[in-house]
């Protein structure tokens, strides 16, 4: 082994003869770049560094910065000014029911459109893993996944165009004679569940997919074998084994609904306020809000990951964490 | 699960690459303080494109455009990158530029370096809205009012607001509810822009909560609150509304669009307001700023086109004589209802902000 390297080294001599092999042989290189790359660990360390600092700095820092803003009295703060720190945003929160009612107006809708977008997808994501042939099924997925590749304010406005009173639904509806006046579809909570519904569809589909389709066929037809009916075997095999799937398509959706902004703001009506819109509301009013705002974002940031953490606790059992 | 071994030569590349990321915005030059580039804060649909291409032909000065659609939301991103502005100018209305140099956002222009300043339409010229301390903040750009639009196809013609509260309309209104609580509240009889109510914050806490529980008492009669100008437009257009508060450049642009709706100031009164380019403190590119609005005020056909894009009435002279008889129809009303047009003050902000901010979270929830 010895020899092999050093009959290599003329020849590593010749080709590195320039500066920068003079840099590389240097003592500097040697106890830096150079003592890097030659430890395993250090190397993987370097690999790692790299990701760990882009979600640092771009993740988590915006999120502390918030946190930040969320205890200042005043925000910004004017050149001069210093930033005096209270916990009057996060009282204020829990003092009115103009900010509380909200909140639990997007919980309990999240929750809703959580089991909606399951009892929709779940059929089709069950369809895609294990009823169309397997040769078909990238076809299928790539069919449903389309949509997607443009932007949610596009698929949001797709929305508006089906279910306004000029839209596609009302015009079919009126052509086929079923009705005279349109149908006010728009701007209701069924507008804003369908659309947010068919915006976070995607957050459901994949995990379920993934976990259904790992399902072994010869579960089910061993089930069938043992006499077990379609719903029997779905409620004893597919279920428990899609159990994971559920988990992570709901947790997806669950933390994504109670977040969602744009779709709420342009299907939602007047009484179909959530909490996001106020949160936005703040930072976008004629005064200066951003503290209250921020604390009103921790506050449904630490909601949401306890709910979800809860979820996943109860319904995956112990091995299941959030983190 | 394979997991890849970095290899020596692959650590050194990451290694490389990184570096070279690190580098990068020392090596590019920071674009938003060069002198060829103007960095602008505007409304969509305010800047005509062929006005942009030409100055940035003309000058090589190059025009970047940050899209705003809210005042809120323009003096919060201002205000908070303090002394270090990464725009030169900004789109703000007459009533909001006490709140923009109170916070020491603004510089004031000097008027002597904007070539054809006294092409500004004789209301204008000394901008009197703008005119702080003998000092002027801005460019006058476009003026617009609130105003009642309806649907000729489906609706009574009439004078009042009463219309928006009508229950043949039920379900079939709109507006945002910041701008129609002042204008509630100067049709129940109080001051919807709170100049009356300096120093009597409990007079204008009634006034405010009287106008909150009508917008509340009468919610039913609401299709959607919106934000944004193409929202009401869209609503207008695809018939989910009959009746909608709207800016007037929204209505006159549907109007010229050849919808058939209606935009009228109803005799109960409305707010007006003037936009303006203003020059931000600290602007990064302040020539760039000062030649932009010389090459604004030079030609008439600027304005023009700024109204046939935004439907506002232009400040800049020459103008009503560029437009055709339906764009000149649409901005244009009777005398007696421009009367009614009571522009925004400077006075009071602060209260009258507090005090609708918070009626407006009152009524959503409601």
């Amino acid at each position: 082994m010895n020899d092999k390297k050093q009959a290599g080294m003329p020849a590593r001599r010749i080709r590195y003869n320039s500066w920068i092999g003079q840099l590389a042989r240097s003592p500097l290189y040697a106890m830096t770049i150079g003592a890097i790359a030659a430890n395993r660990r250090a190397r993987l360390i370097v690999l790692i560094a790299v990701p760990l600092a882009w979600i640092a700095f771009f993740n988590l820092g915006p999120i502390l910065q918030m946190a930040n803003i969320s205890f200042m009295a005043n925000y910004p703060v004017m050149d001069g000014d210093a930033a005096n720190y209270t916990l009057a945003q996060y009282k204020l929160f829990f003092a009115e029911p103009l900010y509380f009612v909200p909140f639990i107006r997007s919980i309990i809708f999240s929750l809703i459109v959580t089991a909606s977008t399951l009892i929709v997808v779940y059929p089709v994501a069950y369809y895609i893993g294990k009823v169309i042939r397997p040769a078909s099924r990238n076809k299928a997925l790539l069919l449903l996944l389309t949509p997607f590749w443009a932007g949610e304010i596009i698929r949001v406005f797709s929305v508006i165009m089906l279910l306004a009173n000029r839209g596609a639904v009302n015009a079919l509806l009126r052509e086929l004679g079923f009705i005279d006046r349109p149908i006010p579809m728009l701007y209701t909570y069924f507008s804003l569940g369908f659309g947010v519904v068919y915006l976070i569809a995607l957050y459901m589909l994949l995990p379920l997919y993934s976990s259904i389709e790992k399902i072994p066929n010869s579960l089910l037809d061993a089930a069938s074998d043992l006499g077990a009916g379609p719903f029997q075997r779905f409620r004893r095999v597919i279920l428990p084994l899609s159990r994971d799937g559920i988990i992570s398509g709901c947790s997806l959706v669950f933390l994504t609904a109670v977040g969602v902004f744009a779709a709420p703001l342009l299907l939602g009506g007047p009484n179909t306020v959530i909490f996001p819109e106020i949160i936005a509301q703040l930072f976008h009013g004629s005064n200066d809000k951003w503290p209250a705002g921020a604390a009103f974002s921790i506050i449904m940031l630490i909601f949401s990951l306890a709910t979800v953490g809860l979820f996943m606790r109860v319904v995956g059992g112990k091995n299941v964490r959030l983190m | 699960m394979t997991f890849l071994i970095p290899t020596r030569r692959s650590t050194l590349k990451l290694m490389a690459s990184g570096a070279g990321l690190l580098a990068a915005p020392s090596i590019i030059r920071p674009a938003r303080a060069a002198d060829s580039v103007l960095n602008i804060t505007t409304y969509d649909k305010f800047l005509p494109q062929d006005f942009i291409d030409q100055f940035q032909r003309d000058t090589g000065i190059e025009i970047r455009i940050r899209l705003t659609d809210d005042q809120g939301k323009q003096y919060n991103l201002l205000a908070a990158e303090g002394a270090d502005p990464t725009t030169d100018i900004v789109t703000v209305a007459g009533h909001r530029i006490s709140q923009f140099l109170a916070s020491d956002l603004l510089q004031p222009l000097d008027t002597d370096k904007i070539a054809n300043w006294g092409n500004l339409a004789k209301p204008y010229q000394g901008a009197p809205q703008l005119t702080t301390d003998g000092k002027v903040y801005g460019v006058p750009l476009l003026a617009g009012f609130e105003g009642m639009v309806r649907n000729t196809d489906y609706t009574k013609a009439s004078d009042s607001w009463e219309l928006m509260f009508d229950p043949e309309y039920k379900g079939m209104t709109t507006y945002i509810i910041s701008d129609f609580l002042s204008i509630t509240m100067k049709y129940l009889g109080y001051d919807g822009d709170y100049v009356e109510y300096v120093g009597k914050p409990e007079e204008a806490q009634a006034a405010t909560n009287a106008a909150r529980d009508f917008l509340i008492e009468h919610k039913d009669m609401v299709r959607k609150y919106y934000d944004g100008a193409s929202e009401v437009q869209q609503m207008l257009v695809n018939e989910d509304v009959y009746v909608a508060q709207s800016w007037s450049g929204a209505a006159s642009k549907l109007i010229m669009d050849g919808f058939p709706v209606e935009l009228s100031i109803p005799k109960e009164g409305t707010y007006g307001f003037l936009y303006s380019f203003n020059l931000v403190k600290n602007a990064p590119n302040p020539e760039a700023a000062y030649k932009f609005f010389g090459a604004l005020l030079a030609n008439p056909d600027v304005g023009a086109a700024m109204v046939r894009q935004s439907g506002f009435a232009s400040a800049f002279a020459g103008v009503d004589a560029l437009l055709s008889d339906r764009e000149r129809a649409a901005i244009a009303l009777p005398e007696e209802q421009i009367a009614r047009i009571q522009f925004f003050a400077e006075v009071n902000r602060d209260m009258k902000n507090e005090m609708i901010d918070k009626a407006v979270a009152e009524i959503k929830a409601a």
